[in-house]
Formats: C-alpha cells, sequence, structure tokens
C-alpha cells in the first residue's frame, strides 16, 4: 500500500468501446434477419438515451424529468429542418437546440437553490409545458408530421441498416462521452456535487457552470437520438413522443444499473430493453411490465446503486481487505514523532493577510454578526474563541464565502473578496474544515483529497494532485486508508480526512473549525503537535477551539467573540486575564452582580 | 430520585462519556458544570433517552430507565429544557405548552398549568397565539421552560438555559428555576457558566472530557483548581 | 369571445376539477411533508379503488355506501402496510419516488390484466341529473364529490389545529426528539396519516369510478396536476391544495373555453413553474 498502488490502474475501458464500436459498425455487411437489426436499434436508442441522462442526473444526482422534453426537442427540430434542408443539417440542429435548451434551462433553474426533489418537479412540469406549446403551434400543428422527403445517407444499402448504424454511433458516442467525462475533471466536480454541493463549492469546484455544461451534454446527446429515431418512427406525433416514457424509463434503467457509473445505465438499457422484446404478445407484455415494476421496487429495496454498485462493492471488499488491527492513535503518533521541535515554529512578521471590515451577518432577524473587525496577519496561528453560540462558525462560514454577509468587507491581501463565490475564494487560497466532518461520502478518502488539490489554488493536474493527495493522506496518518471509504473511517480520521483536503488545496490561510472536538486527551496532544507542523511560513492558521490548553499552546494572537461582536484581542495570556473575557465564560463579575 | 451509575455513551467511534456516576437527591437541585466540548448535553440526552448508551445504569426513584424509550420515560415524570430551547417553531406558544402536557397524566390539569405558567411569564400570555420560532431569544426559553413544567415534572433536567441570553435574562432565568426547586422539583442542572450555576445549586460535578473530575458542594468546588483548569487549561 | 355562460360554466366545471385534484391530493400531501414519502402509488390505490367500486357497484349491484364502508378500512391497512415497508428499509424521499412507481406499475398492468385496457363508465343509477342554476349545470355527482372533497380538507384541517393528535403530529415534525421526550408517540402517528391517506385515496377512487371514465393509464395522467396542487398549496396543507386545486383546475378550463382544450396544461404547470423558480423556499 501507498503511493505506488495508488497510481491509475490502467483502464480498458476505451479499448473496450472500440472494439465493440467496430464490431456493432460490421455487423450489418453480415446480413443479420432483419429483427435483430431492429432490436439493436432499440437497443442502442435506449443506451444513448440512458447514458446521456446519467452524465447529468446520474453523476449530480439532480434527477430530472426533463430528458423527454430535450429528446423531444431533438425529434420535432429533425422533423422540421431536414424536409426545408437535409438530413445531416437536421440532425445537427438537433443537438444544437436540446443543447441551447438544457443549457438555458439549467441556467435558469440552478439560480435558485432549489431542492432535488423539487427540480424533478420542474423539470416534468417543463416537459408539460413544452409539449402544449409544440402541440399547439405550426412546430406540429396538431395532427402530427410525416417525414417524407427525408433523404438519409446510404450504408450497406437498406435504410434499416443506415438507422441501425446512426443510432449505434450515437449509443457508443453517448458511452464513450460518459466514460470521459467520469474520468475527467469535470467529472470529479460533478460527483462532488452529488455528495455535498455546499463542501464541494467551498473546495473550489464551480458548481454553478459544472451542472450547465453537464446539462447540456447531456441534452445535445438526447437531442441527436430523438433526431434520428424521428427519421426512425417516421410520423412524429406530441402525444407519441412526449409522453413519460422517455423520462422514466431513463431514470429506470439508469437505477437499476447504476446511475452514478459510465456503464451502469447502459447495462440496466440492456436488461429492460431484453425484458420488453423478448415476449410481444399480450399477455406476457403484462408480464414483463410488472416483472419492471417488481425489479424496481427490490432494486429500490436491496441494491440502491444498482447491478454496477454490486460490482464496485464486491471489488472493494476482495481488493481492500480492512486492516483492523490499526487503531486510529497508531496513525496519529506517526506525526507527532517528527514535530518534536517547537523551536523551528516559524514566527509571523504582522503583514496582513486578511481583513475584516464591520462585519454584519444576522439570520431571521438574530444578528449572529455584529461588525465584527478583525485581521488576520500572514503566518500566524490566530485563535478564534467564544462560548457556544457567539459566532464563531458563522464567522468561517463568512469568511470561506460559504455565507455572504449583510454588510461590511473582507480583503485578502488588499484584494476585496466579499462578493466572490465560494469556489473562487477556494481558488484564492482560502480552506477550511467542517466542525462535523463532511466528506463526499460515496468517495474514497484518496479522491476525496484529490478533489481538494485539484480545485483548490493550483488547480493541478490529475498526476499531480495524486500525488499531493498522497503526501497529504500519508502526513496525517491516512495512507494506508487511502481506498477506503469515509464511512469506514472513526471521528478521528474523518477529521483528519478534513484536515488533508484543506492542506491538499494549497492554501495560504486554514480554518480549523474545532478540530479538537470529540477527541480523546491523547488524541489532542498529536492533533496540536499535527497543526504545529502545517504551519509555516506559507499557511496561516485560523484556530476556532474550546480546548483551552490548545488555544494556549498554539496560538500567537486570540480573538475573543461573544454574541457576534469581537470583546478581545491580542496576546493569548493577556487576552485570558481580561475581565469581560472571563465574564463571557465563566459568568462571573457580570455587571449586574 | 436519579442514579447514574458507570455511564459509557458514544457517537459512532468516538467516546462521548465514560464511566460517569452521579446521584441526585429528592427534591435537590444538583449542578453539572464544565467546558464546551466536554459531554454535558451527551449526558442530558442520555438520560433523557434521546441517545442510546453502551453501558452502565440510569435509575429513577430505584427503577432502571436506562433501556427505555424517551416517551415511556416520560411516564417517570422526567422533563426536558433542551440546550437551544428546540422549541416546535412553527406552532404557537400556547401549542407548544400543550405538547408539554401530552402525557396523560399531565392532560387532565393543562387549563390549572397554562394559567400557572401565565402568571409566572405575563409576556407569554399575551403572544399565547404567535408562533414559537418568532420570538426573541429570551421568551423562547422561557416558553422551554414553560413546556417542561406543563408536563408537571418530578425531576427537571435543564441544558445549558444562559446560552446565547443578555445578562439580564439569564439572571431572571436562574431565579425562575430557583423558584421552580423550591416548589419541589428535582433539578439537574447543566451549565456553562459555572458562577451562575454554582450559586444556585446544592451539589456540583465538574465534566471534562467525557469524565467527572469533581464533585462536592459549590463551597468545595470554588476552591479547588480543576475548574480552572478546565476553563483555561493548566499552567493559568 | 366567448359568451357569459361558456364562461361561468367552465369555472364552474374548473371548480369541480379543482376538488377533485384535492380529493387525490389530499393524502399525498400529507404523506409528503409530514412522512417524507413521495408516494406515487397514491394513483394507483384511487384507481384500484375506482375499478373496485365498479365490479362491485356496477356488476354486483351493492350500494356505493356500503363499498365506501367496505374499501375505506381495506386501504386504510393497505397504507399502513406500505408505511411499513418504508419504514423498514429506509426508503429515504427520493428512493421512495421509485419504489411507489414500481408499485404504480405493478399495479397499472395488473388492472389491465383483470379489466382490459379499454375505458369503461359505471353505469349505475346514484346520482344522476343535475341542478340548473341562472342557465348553469350543477352535476349531482360533481356537487356531492366537491362537498366531500372540502369537508374532508376542512376536517383535515381542523384536526391538525385543535386536536392532541394533530398537534403531536405537527410537534414531531418539527422536532422528533423533544416531542417524544414529551410523550408524543412518533411512529404510530406516522402509520395514523399513511393509514388516513390510505383511506382517502378509498373515497377518491369511489368518487372517481362514479364520475368518470376509467383506464388503467390514467394512474399516470393526474400525476402532473395534482403534484403541481400539494407543492402550489404548500406541502403538507389540506386548504393549501384545496386552493390551489380548485386555482389550478379553474384556470384550465378558462384556458381551454378560451382557446383550445390542448392548450390545458399550459396555465398550471407555467403557474408551478414560476412559483418553484421565483419562492422555492415557500415550500
Amino acid at each position: 500500500m501507498g503511493a505506488q498502488t495508488a497510481r491509475l490502474r490502467r483502464d480498458w475501458s476505451p479499448y473496450a468501446i472500440a472494439i465493440a464500436f467496430i464490431g456493432f459498425a460490421l455487423l450489418p455487411a453480415f446480413k443479420p434477419p432483419a429483427f435483430v437489426e431492429s432490436f439493436l436499434y432499440l437497443l442502442f436508442f435506449w443506451i444513448a438515451l440512458a447514458t446521456s441522462w446519467a452524465i447529468f442526473s446520474g453523476f449530480t444526482g439532480y434527477v430530472s424529468f426533463g430528458h423527454g422534453a430535450f429528446y423531444g426537442a431533438g425529434v420535432y427540430t429533425l422533423a422540421n429542418v431536414a424536409s426545408h434542408y437535409s438530413f445531416w443539417w437536421g440532425l445537427i440542429a438537433a443537438g444544437l437546440v436540446s443543447a441551447t435548451l438544457g443549457v438555458a434551462i439549467a441556467a435558469i433553474v440552478f439560480r435558485t437553490r432549489l431542492r432535488g426533489e423539487l427540480f424533478a418537479l420542474l423539470t416534468l412540469a417543463l416537459a408539460i409545458v413544452l409539449a402544449t406549446i409544440i402541440l399547439n403551434t405550426p412546430v406540429d400543428g396538431g395532427p402530427g408530421l410525416y417525414l417524407i422527403g427525408v433523404s438519409l445517407p446510404n450504408f450497406y444499402g437498406s435504410p434499416a441498416s443506415t438507422l441501425y448504424l446512426l443510432i449505434m454511433c450515437v449509443g457508443m458516442m453517448s458511452l464513450a462521452t460518459a466514460w470521459f467525462v467520469q474520468q475527467s475533471k469535470l467529472g470529479r466536480g460533478l460527483f462532488a456535487i452529488s455528495d455535498d454541493e455546499d463542501v464541494a463549492e467551498i473546495l473550489g469546484v464551480p458548481t454553478y457552470a459544472y451542472k450547465l455544461i453537464a446539462c447540456g451534454i447531456s441534452s445535445a446527446l438526447a437531442g441527436i437520438a430523438g433526431g434520428i429515431h424521428a427519421v426512425f418512427v417516421n410520423y412524429v406525433t406530441v402525444s407519441g413522443t412526449f409522453n413519460l416514457e422517455v423520462p422514466l424509463f431513463v431514470l429506470l434503467m439508469s437505477v437499476l444499473g447504476g446511475a452514478r457509473s459510465w456503464i451502469g445505465p447502459a447495462i440496466g438499457a440492456v436488461f429492460i430493453t431484453l425484458l420488453n422484446n423478448l415476449f410481444v404478445s399480450g399477455d406476457y407484455a403484462l408480464l414483463i411490465r410488472i416483472g419492471i415494476g417488481l425489479t424496481l421496487v427490490l432494486t429500490t429495496l436491496y441494491m440502491p446503486e444498482g447491478i454496477v454498485g454490486l460490482f464496485h462493492t464486491s471489488w472493494r471488499r476482495k481488493a481492500l481487505p480492512l486492516t483492523g488491527s490499526q487503531t486510529p492513535s497508531g496513525h496519529a503518533d506517526a506525526p507527532l514523532a517528527a514535530s518534536i521541535a517547537p523551536a523551528r515554529q516559524y514566527q509571523p512578521t504582522g503583514e496582513t493577510l486578511v481583513r475584516l471590515e464591520d462585519i454584519s451577518l444576522a439570520f431571521k432577524g438574530v444578528r449572529a454578526l455584529d461588525g465584527v473587525n478583525m485581521e488576520v496577519r500572514k503566518g500566524e496561528i490566530l485563535g478564534l474563541v467564544g462560548p457556544n453560540g457567539s459566532g464563531k462558525s458563522t464567522l468561517i462560514n463568512v469568511m470561506s464565502g460559504f455565507y455572504k454577509p449583510d454588510g461590511g468587507r473582507i480583503f485578502l491581501s488588499g484584494e476585496n473578496i466579499t462578493a466572490l463565490s465560494g469556489h473562487l475564494v477556494a481558488r484564492n487560497g482560502i480552506a477550511r474544515t467542517f466542525q462535523i466532518p463532511r466528506p463526499f461520502g460515496r468517495m474514497s478518502v484518496l479522491d476525496n483529497v484529490i478533489v481538494a488539490a485539484m480545485f483548490g489554488s493550483e488547480q493541478l493536474p490529475e498526476r499531480a494532485a495524486r500525488e499531493r493527495a498522497m503526501h497529504y493522506l500519508g502526513f496525517v496518518g491516512l495512507d494506508t486508508r487511502a481506498h477506503a471509504l469515509p464511512s469506514d473511517l472513526n471521528l478521528h480520521q474523518r477529521k483528519f480526512l478534513e484536515l488533508a483536503r484543506a492542506l491538499a488545496s494549497g492554501a495560504k490561510l486554514v480554518m480549523l473549525d474545532e478540530v479538537l472536538a470529540g477527541l480523546t486527551p491523547s488524541e489532542i496532544t498529536s492533533a496540536i503537535a499535527m497543526v504545529r507542523r502545517i504551519h509555516s511560513a506559507d499557511t496561516t492558521i485560523v484556530f476556532v477551539e474550546h480546548n483551552m490548553r490548545a488555544v494556549m499552546e498554539l496560538t500567537h494572537r486570540l480573538v475573543v467573540i461573544n454574541q457576534g461582536k469581537v470583546i478581545a484581542e491580542g496576546d493569548p495570556r493577556k487576552v485570558m486575564q481580561d475581565a469581560a473575557v472571563v465574564a463571557a465564560y465563566l459568568g462571573t463579575s457580570d455587571a449586574e452582580d | 430520585m436519579l442514579k447514574i451509575e458507570n455511564l459509557h455513551v458514544g457517537y459512532g467511534d468516538a467516546t462521548a462519556l465514560s464511566d460517569v456516576s452521579l446521584h441526585l437527591d429528592k427534591g435537590e437541585l444538583a449542578c453539572m458544570i464544565g467546558p464546551n466540548g466536554a459531554g454535558k448535553t451527551t449526558l442530558v440526552n442520555a438520560i433523557a433517552r434521546l441517545l442510546p448508551i453502551r453501558s452502565g445504569s440510569i435509575a429513577i426513584e430505584g427503577r432502571d430507565v436506562s433501556r427505555l424509550t424517551p416517551q415511556e420515560l416520560c411516564d417517570y415524570g422526567v422533563a426536558i429544557i433542551p440546550e437551544g430551547r428546540r422549541l416546535f417553531t412553527s406552532m404557537t406558544v400556547e401549542e407548544n405548552l400543550e405538547i408539554g402536557c401530552y402525557r396523560p397524566a399531565a392532560r387532565g390539569l393543562k387549563q390549572q398549568s397554562l394559567a400557572r405558567i401565565y402568571e409566572m411569564f405575563p409576556v407569554l400570555g399575551e403572544r399565547r397565539w404567535q408562533l414559537a420560532g418568532t420570538l426573541s431569544g429570551g421568551q423562547q426559553q422561557m416558553v422551554a421552560i414553560g413546556r417542561a413544567l406543563m408536563a408537571q415534572p418530578k425531576l427537571l433536567l435543564i441544558d445549558e438555559p444562559s446560552l446565547g441570553l443578555a445578562p439580564v435574562i439569564i439572571k431572571q432565568v436562574f431565579e425562575t428555576i430557583s423558584a421552580i426547586h423550591a416548589s419541589g422539583v428535582s433539578i439537574l442542572l447543566i451549565e456553562q457558566n459555572a458562577s451562575k450555576a454554582l450559586a444556585v445549586a446544592q451539589r456540583a460535578y465538574v465534566l471534562d472530557c467525557g469524565s467527572i473530575i469533581a464533585q462536592g458542594t459549590p463551597q468545595e468546588l470554588r476552591q479547588r483548581s480543576e475548574i480552572d483548569a478546565a476553563y483555561f487549561g493548566a499552567g493559568n | 369571445m366567448i359568451s357569459a355562460t361558456l364562461l361561468g360554466q367552465s369555472v364552474l366545471s374548473g371548480f369541480f376539477a379543482g376538488c377533485l385534484y384535492a380529493l387525490l391530493g389530499l393524502g399525498l400531501t400529507l404523506t409528503w411533508r409530514y412522512l417524507k414519502v413521495i408516494n406515487l402509488a397514491h394513483f394507483a390505490f384511487v384507481l384500484i379503488a375506482a375499478y373496485l367500486t365498479f365490479q362491485l357497484v356496477g356488476k354486483n349491484g351493492l350500494n356505493p355506501l356500503l363499498v365506501a364502508v367496505i374499501l375505506i378500512p381495506v386501504f386504510f391497512l393497505a397504507g399502513v402496510a406500505q408505511q411499513a415497508l418504508i419504514e423498514h428499509y429506509k426508503v429515504n424521499e427520493f428512493a421512495s419516488i421509485i419504489l411507489t412507481f414500481g408499485f404504480a406499475m405493478i399495479a397499472e398492468a395488473g388492472l389491465q390484466w383483470i379489466w382490459s385496457a379499454d375505458y369503461q363508465k359505471l353505469e349505475a343509477h346514484y346520482m344522476r341529473g343535475s341542478l340548473q342554476v341562472a342557465g348553469l349545470f350543477l352535476p349531482i355527482s360533481d356537487i356531492v364529490m366537491s362537498l366531500v372533497a372540502i369537508s374532508l380538507c376542512v376536517m383535515v384541517w381542523a384536526a391538525m389545529r385543535y386536536t392532541w393528535l394533530g398537534k403531536a403530529l405537527r410537534a414531531s415534525l418539527d422536532n422528533p426528539g423533544i416531542a417524544a421526550a414529551f410523550g408524543v408517540p412518533n411512529r404510530k402517528l406516522s402509520y395514523l396519516v399513511a393509514g388516513a391517506s390510505g383511506a382517502s385515496t378509498a373515497i377518491g377512487g369511489i368518487f372517481v369510478a362514479l364520475l368518470s371514465t376509467l383506464a388503467p393509464s390514467q394512474i399516470f395522467s393526474w400525476l402532473g396536476v395534482v403534484f403541481a396542487a400539494a407543492l402550489l398549496g404548500g406541502l403538507g396543507s389540506p386548504i393549501g391544495i384545496l386552493a390551489a386545486g380548485i386555482l389550478l383546475g379553474v384556470s384550465e378550463h378558462v384556458t381551454m373555453a378560451i382557446t383550445a382544450p390542448s392548450w390545458a396544461p399550459v396555465v398550471p404547470f407555467t403557474l408551478l413553474m414560476v412559483i418553484l423558480l421565483l419562492w422555492p423556499e415557500r415550500i
């Protein structure tokens, strides 16, 4: 275990896609029976739709019922354009119109922070409205459109083979795109959004832009598939295009196969298309529908990650037997040994790194921050203390761009960053940990840290990010658990995972929100040693903590907050003698006593 | 009234309380002080059965309650004033109070209890139709106290009643707690504000890092250095 | 321009349609808000009840009131059973959509198996005829259905506001732990809500059978508009879904009268989209 094995395993998927593509492209040359070709047509039609749906909805977790609308937009664009120009222009237009529609809708919808199930409903409503508009305008005209006079390109001398070949290309293109996205930086960002969108943004993922891009790719592919299908059915109607079949089947296939994997939806599509076409007579068709319904029920109850999820978990179990003997304190001791040199500790110069001017923020009328003025100096460890509910965590949230203040300004190295969104704050070099660890639950420990390294202030490419991530996992003593899931870690380890993420982002300022809470005294000792090691000329630390021993040992300066206001600031020892601070903590010498 | 022996509580892998033992006589007011993160709220939630325990026992009037559901515990006459009030914010003040006497034994006394609470806190009477979430912090604390009193408790668990309140309100809250105690209710008071808590309690415990590190009468504890140590770190 | 009579008649039929939406959506909005279950099988329950009514009243000649007495407890138990399954497997809000969609598919296929995919109409002598007021037709069956829908919504609203159970339920939604500490039986209440929602589908189903033609595919045809009503009215609000249902129904029918029937869906769904985009926190 360690950095060596963490390198990418060779991925044969693109070769498999290429070989399958060649094989399926040559198939018509062998003159297969017509029913095989038409079955394969349907198979690739559904693979294209399900896979393209998953590129947005599966990867980000935003379930959309609007895929039928994007598909339908493609159907009608081709039907209208191809009769006037040519098939190819029609197909290009179908992709473009659907992509534009997808991006435009995402751009409007994601301006608001819509919960997942409301997003699903919104897309459902959208599909219905679009269908109604098409039905009542010359796009359809009411009775539907015949695609006469659309001349297809000719492959293998038969229209059926040509259509098969076209849809096969789209299906394969969808698979290749899904694979590529999953491997890419975009994919990592999308998975991060799916696991915890707020944390993704704070770690530097441009969540808004990524959702738009993914929605655009997804709807473009659906539109192209729709365009080809328009020629296949030859007569398009609103009721035949915009029914619930497409949105529900793509959801069903993806859930069954595994929506978070590039191949999962295709597996689901094969399964369902086979079931749907095995028997065509009436009674069997009903049985099949019952079978699909049952499959859905059982999938939800017994394998929420889909068929691919089953393989995934068994692979994970085989490849990585959990090493039960390792105790958490054992990890934490390792960095401790290397850090018995407090004398080397860097002494800050007094130059200002971050300045807060008159920051205030209220929630539902309660003033959480009330005119906070303070500064963080380059290279220092600044302690931020105060009673429960005094506003410390809120202040961290404001400084990391998580909340926008109602008033006041924040400067980082002299630049006003008050209005920047979270991911830009992260890129400017501010990182934080969360008091209650918020790891991306469905990513390995290593992948959690890679996201931070790729999207942080240095925007590292994949390979460098991986090395950086392994370095910091080693630093916090989690390198042996690199491939575990966060849920396999204990609280102490999850806190260190938070720390590794913040460090791997390459931040100038690291804000630690109660990293010691919930740790045992010996764990606290090792954690203090680790904070000391993190700290350097280039890494300034804001240390929010209740444990006063740790605060006294570590900090250069102390800021005390009470009821949203700074009540004392300065040398830790002097500050703790301050009457107001003692009052805030112990309640003695209150004004009325 | 309340006797806890060798209580262990943990969240997942983390240990929050280890080997905590304490007792509270009938009619007594005991306080539990200690710094943030010491495990005070965990203790209250474990007693109120809102958290599962790992081992140890909790007995009320000699009967073990450590495996009961919160609902069953309620019938033993235990009521809670939780940290951060935790009111039913989308319900009115009066509805919050009514839920306080949901248990059948207390339900019959609803009208008397309401009258008593409104007498104690006239402002709640004026605002009885207002949504609890729209009250000020001090008024919310009054509702939380009132809600617990509606249950006709024999044992009252009070968690950080001074949290986030202005000094003048805190003073009023502690006067109210003394008055409730004087009416014969046994009280376990959890408080970060040590001097306030020690001023009203008859017995005190200090909790730090999940264990009880000191106990005795308030007078005894005031003399001892552990409290200072727990708050400000050794060597101060 | 359309005549005043036509406008009045379409407002009226929109009102009746809206009451039916509320009747079908009442249980849905309650379970969504209080149990975090988005129950697509709700409409399957409605249609199963409707077909059973069609069979028992139309073919076996039973009185609809007797059928109600039989079906209501049965569907109460069905609601409880589904909730027990959901709680046992800890199905979350999103997965509940897929799970209950699976149930709905099975139900649709089952209904088609037994009663065929054809449209069928209950031929019986209950609630025939209509009143005529100021030139407007008021079918008696619609009047009865609307009265039942309105009184159910009002009763549920009153129960939530004035009874111990209703208050306990709201408390347990706000803060289940603390509610339990004061003796509120969270789990029993959730079964009660699920059961009541199930029972409401029996009532809805009986009226659907008496009022309209039946086809198994209708399970999915109500979905859009009833969801829209539930969200517009504010989840969990019985008066809200009544008002929103009527608003949607009237706007649909007036749109149909002014333009063409095919434009009907535009108004409610545009309304829904606007509300989702402008006030997402309201829902």
